[in-house]
C-alpha cells in the first residue's frame, strides 16, 4: 500500500481555498447569518462561555466526530473531512472551537443545513447529543427539534450489533488485492439464516462510470470523493462471494447498544458528506476505524494508520483491541465447490464432472443407483459450479446457466434434505495471520564473498511467507528493498529495490481453469561480464499454468512463458530484451517449512544479445506466528548466491 | 514505531510507484439504483446482464448512475435516506437474489429461501413447510420469476394463501 502525501498545512489552505465554489461558500454565509440572530441570544451566550471554560472543543469526542487530527507541523488541528457543509464554522477545517461555537449557535435554529438538508441538530446528530449530555441543555430555551428523518432511519435497522466484514484479497483486480471491509447493522432477530436481510455501511470512492486510466492516479492520490451508503448486506455477498470468489470474514464487534447508537448516529452525520478518497490511507478500512471511534472515543484506532491502512491489519488492531466478540467465515462459491468436491468419493467426482459438462447425464441409471441424499449432493455441487461460472459474465456464462436449470430441475424432484458438510473457508482467518510488513537480517556468501544483509518490506505476503491467513499461492509484495554490506567493500550497496512483484498461482483441474501469472519491477544486483556488483533495473511478466498435486503434503507445480527487459551500464548498449520460460514447484513439506524451487531459461534478442539459465532454491521454516527463519540459494551464469536471514513480520 | 520508521525510509522512494497500483481506490464506486443497490454489479461487469439485473431496472424506474447514492440521498426505490421501502423488500430481494432463491427452492433448504420467507412475513415455525412447497412447485416459480420478481412473489402469495397449513398464517402482503 501506499503513503499519504500528507496535508500540510498550508496545502490544506489551499485546496479548501480551491474547493471553495461559490456554492461551498453558501452554508457558511448561512452560518453567519443564522449566528447573526439566533433565537436566544442570552442563552447561546451563556452555553458558549460555558462550553470555552470546560475546554469542549479540546475533548477527544468532539475531535472524534468532526475528524480533526493534530496538525503534521505546528500546533493546531485539521479536520479530514472535506466537504464545507459539514462544518458550521467557516473556519470550521482547522479551528475547533469556532465550529463548536457556531454548532450551538445553529442548534437555535430550524434552518436547512448540509447535504442532507435538515436542521443542524438532525443533520449532526451526534454532535447535539454528545453536547447536550455534556452541558444539560435546558430543552425550554434550546428547544430539541423532533429529527423524524433519523428516528425513522435509526429504526429501520433495529441494531442489535455491528459487524466489520472482511472480503478476502482479490488478485485479478489491484482495487481489491489487499480486501476491503464495511460494516454491517446487525438487527434484531436475525439468525445466521436471514444475516443477509442486514444493511451495511459501505465507504466507497465515487469514480464516474467511464473513467480512465486517470482513475488509478486520482484514486491513490485522492481525486475522488469518497461517500458512505447503506448497501442491503444481501448484494454484498453477491458481489463478493458470488461474482469475485472471495470469502468473507465476519467480525462481531463487542459494543454496547449506547456504542451502537453512538456509531448510527456519527454515520447519519457522514451521510451528509465526503472525505477525499486516498486508497492507501484515508481508504476504506480507515473509515470504518473511524466510525468505531465515534462508537467508543475513548479507543484510538485510525491513530495506528498514520500511513497506510491495510484491510488486514485494521481488523487485527480490533480483534488485539478486545473489540471483536465472534468471528464467522462466509466461504465462497469457489471454496463450497472445492470443498463438496472434497467431500465426495472418486465416483461421484466423475459425475460432479460429467453433470457439469452435460447434464443430461443425470438420467443415467447409474447415477440414479447412487442414494438420493448423494445424488442430491453432487447435484448441489454442480449447480454451485454451474452458478459460479455464470455469474458476472454475460453471453460466456450463460451456456451455464442454462446447464444450471436442468441440473436444479432434477434436484427439485429429490424430495431429501442438503446434506450440510463443514466448508473451511480458502482463506483462514486473516487476523490471526502473520504481520504485513517484514523485516529480515541475516548474512551469506555471493562467489567469493562474504556479506551481511538487512531486508524490509512495507507489505504484504510472498510465495515463501507462512500462509494462514492469506490468499494461498498468492504473492504481493510492494516496497521491498535490501542493503548488503560486501566484506571486501567499504561501503554497504542497495543490493535490491522492488516496488512491485506480484504471483497468482491458480492451480488447474477439471474444474477450474484460471490462469496463473506474474509481474514484476525493480531493481538488482548483477555480475555480468567485467562487472563484478552492477546495478539493474529490471521489468518481468509471466503467463501460464499450474497444477497441485498431494503427496505427503501439498505441491503447486507451475510453468510460465516470460517477457523481460533489463537496462544496466554492464550490459553491451546498456539494456536487453527478451523471452523465456519459469517453471517452478511450490511445496508444503511440514506445517512449518516450505519450499519454493524454480529454474529458468531466458534468451535476450534485443540490446545485449545473451542467453541466461537461472534456478532457485529457497526454503522457510516457521519459528512462531511472526517469526520465521530462511535459506535461499540463487544461481545465474556465473553467479552463486547464498543467503541466511531470520525474517520478522509485524 | 518500527513500522514508522521503515516506512519513512522507503516512503519517498514509493511516491513514484504509488500510481501502479491501479484501478486503486474504488473497488466499490456507488452509482447503481436506489440505495445504492446493484451498483458494482454493473460497474465492474459492465455486461452483466442477469435476470435479477433487468428486473431491477423495471422495479427502479430504471434510474441508473443518477447521481449519488450516500446515506443521505434518494432514488425511487428507496426512502430519501438510503433504505428499501417497506413494500419493495420482498420483490428488490428477489430481483437481486434470483439464481440463489431458485438454487435455495431446488433443493428446499438455504439463506436467500429463509431470507425470502422473513420478508414474506411466514413465521419461524411455518418455514419449513414454505420451503418443501417451494421445492415440490419449483419449476412453476422459476418459471414465474423468469418473467419478473414481482410475478415470483405473487405466484408465492398466491400458493401460500391456498396452501392447507400455511394458509392460515397472516402473511404481510
Amino acid at each position: 500500500m501506499g503513503f499519504r502525501s500528507h496535508r500540510l498545512e498550508p496545502l490544506a489552505l489551499f485546496r479548501i481555498l480551491l474547493s471553495c465554489s461559490i456554492a461551498a461558500l453558501l452554508p457558511f454565509i448561512a452560518a453567519l447569518t443564522s449566528l447573526a440572530a439566533p433565537s436566544d441570544d442570552s442563552y447561546l451566550k451563556q452555553l458558549i462561555e460555558e462550553a470555552t471554560v470546560a475546554r469542549l472543543a479540546e475533548q477527544r469526542e468532539w475531535h472524534v466526530l468532526l475528524h480533526y487530527q493534530k496538525n503534521l507541523f505546528g500546533s493546531g488541528f485539521t479536520s479530514m473531512q472535506d466537504d464545507p457543509g459539514f462544518f458550521m464554522a467557516p473556519t470550521g477545517k482547522t479551528d475547533p472551537q469556532a465550529e463548536l461555537a457556531a454548532t450551538l449557535g445553529q442548534f437555535f435554529s430550524d434552518e436547512i443545513v448540509g447535504r442532507s438538508k435538515q436542521p443542524a441538530q438532525c443533520a449532526f446528530v451526534a454532535r447535539y447529543h454528545w453536547l447536550k449530555e455534556k452541558m444539560h441543555f435546558d430543552d425550554r430555551r434550546l428547544p430539541p427539534q423532533p429529527c423524524e428523518r433519523f428516528t425513522r432511519w435509526f429504526n429501520e435497522f433495529n441494531a442489535q450489533s455491528i459487524s466489520v466484514i472482511f472480503p478476502t484479497g482479490f488478485m485479478n483486480n489491484p482495487a481489491s488485492m489487499f480486501g476491503h471491509t464495511f460494516l454491517r447493522i446487525d438487527a434484531k432477530g436475525q439468525t445466521p439464516q436471514t444475516r443477509i436481510l442486514d444493511y451495511t455501511i459501505n465507504y466507497a470512492a465515487e469514480v464516474p462510470p467511464h473513467a480512465g486510466p486517470e482513475y488509478a492516479i486520482k484514486g491513490v492520490f485522492g481525486g475522488y470523493p469518497g461517500h458512505f451508503s447503506t448497501i442491503p448486506y444481501y448484494l454484498k455477498v453477491q458481489e463478493y462471494r458470488d461474482i469475485e470468489n472471495r470469502d468473507i470474514w465476519e467480525y462481531r464487534l463487542d459494543l454496547t447498544q449506547e456504542q451502537v447508537r453512538r456509531l448510527l448516529m456519527h454515520a447519519w452525520e457522514l451521510g451528509n458528506a465526503y472525505f477525499d478518497y486516498f486508497f492507501f490511507d484515508e481508504n476504506c478500512s480507515f473509515h470504518i476505524l473511524s466510525l468505531i471511534e465515534a462508537a467508543e472515543p475513548s479507543i484510538h484506532l485510525i491513530d495506528h494508520f498514520p500511513f497506510y491502512a491495510i484491510p488486514v491489519d485494521t481488523v487485527r488492531l480490533l480483534a488485539e483491541s478486545g473489540l471483536v466478540a465472534e468471528v464467522v467465515s462466509r466461504p465462497s462459491r469457489s471454496t463450497l465447490v472445492r470443498r463438496k468436491r472434497e467431500a465426495m468419493k472418486e465416483e461421484e467426482r466423475v459425475w460432479l464432472n460429467r453433470l457439469v459438462a452435460d447434464p443430461e447425464a443425470l438420467k443415467s441409471e447409474r447415477f440414479r443407483s447412487l442414494s438420493l441424499e448423494r445424488q442430491a449432493f453432487v447435484l448441489e455441487a454442480a449447480s454451485d459450479y454451474l452458478l459460479m461460472r455464470g455469474s458476472g459474465a454475460p453471453e460466456e456464462g450463460a451456456p451455464f446457466r442454462e446447464k444450471n436449470k436442468s441440473i436444479l430441475a432434477a434436484r427439485s424432484r429429490l424430495k431429501v434434505p442438503p446434506t450440510d458438510i463443514p466448508i473451511e473457508p480458502y482463506v483462514k482467518r486473516p487476523d490471526l495471520g502473520h504481520g504485513t510488513s517484514r523485516v529480515g537480517i541475516g548474512a551469506g556468501w555471493r562467489n567469493d564473498r562474504a556479506f551481511e544483509e538487512i531486508n524490509m518490506r512495507a507489505a504484504y505476503h510472498d510465495l515463501l511467507d507462512p500462509e494462514y491467513g492469506y490468499t494461498p499461492d498468492a504473492q504481493i509484495e510492494v516496497m521491498s528493498l535490501a542493503v548488503r554490506h560486501y566484506h571486501n567493500e567499504s561501503q554497504a550497496r542497495l543490493e535490491r529495490f522492488t516496488p512491485l512483484n506480484m504471483i497468482s498461482l491458480a492451480p488447474m483441474d477439471s474444474l477450474f481453469q484460471a490462469p496463473s501469472w506474474k509481474l514484476g519491477l525493480g531493481m538488482n544486483t548483477i555480475v555480468q561480464g567485467g562487472c563484478q556488483l552492477c546495478t539493474n533495473g529490471y521489468f518481468t511478466g509471466g503467463l501460464g499454468g499450474a497444477v497441485e498435486s498431494r503427496v505427503l503434503g501439498r505441491q503447486v507445480w507451475y510453468a510460465m512463458a516470460e517477457v523481460e527487459g533489463d537496462a544496466s551500464k554492464a550490459y553491451e548498449e546498456n539494456y536487453r530484451i527478451g523471452g523465456g520460460g519459469t517453471v517452478g514447484l511450490l511445496a508444503d513439506i511440514t506445517d512449518r517449512w516450505k519450499l519454493l524451487a524454480t529454474g529458468s531459461y531466458l534468451r535476450f534478442a534485443l540490446g545485449d544479445k545473451s542467453e541466461d539459465i537461472r534456478w532457485s532454491i529457497g526454503q522457510r521454516y516457521s519459528l512462531m506466528r511472526n517469526l520465521a527463519f530462511r535459506v535461499e540459494y540463487n544461481h545465474r551464469s556465473h553467479d552463486n548466491d547464498v543467503l541466511a536471514t531470520l525474517q520478522m513480520y509485524f | 514505531m518500527i513500522k514508522r520508521v521503515l516506512v519513512l525510509s522507503v516512503a519517498a522512494l514509493f511516491a513514484f510507484q504509488a500510481g501502479f497500483a491501479l484501478a486503486a481506490a474504488t473497488g466499490n464506486p456507488d452509482t447503481g439504483p436506489g440505495c445504492g443497490l446493484g451498483k458494482l454489479a454493473w460497474q465492474n461487469y459492465p455486461h452483466q446482464k442477469t435476470i435479477g439485473v433487468q428486473v431491477m431496472e423495471a422495479t427502479t424506474n430504471g434510474t441508473f448512475g443518477s447521481g449519488t447514492f450516500g446515506i443521505s440521498s434518494g432514488t425511487s426505490g428507496c426512502t430519501n435516506d438510503g433504505q428499501v421501502w417497506a413494500s419493495e423488500k420482498a420483490n428488490v430481494f428477489a430481483a437481486i437474489n434470483f439464481d440463489n432463491l431458485a438454487q435455495d427452492m431446488a433443493q428446499g433448504h438455504g439463506e436467500h429461501l429463509t431470507s425470502l420467507a422473513t420478508l414474506m412475513g411466514i413465521p419461524a415455525d411455518q418455514q419449513p413447510a414454505f420451503f418443501a412447497m417451494t421445492q415440490e412447485r419449483y419449476a412453476s416459480f422459476v418459471k414465474a420469476g423468469e418473467s419478473s420478481p414481482g410475478a415470483m412473489i405473487k405466484a408465492l402469495n398466491d400458493a401460500v394463501a391456498t396452501h392447507p397449513t400455511l394458509a392460515k398464517v397472516s402473511l404481510n402482503k
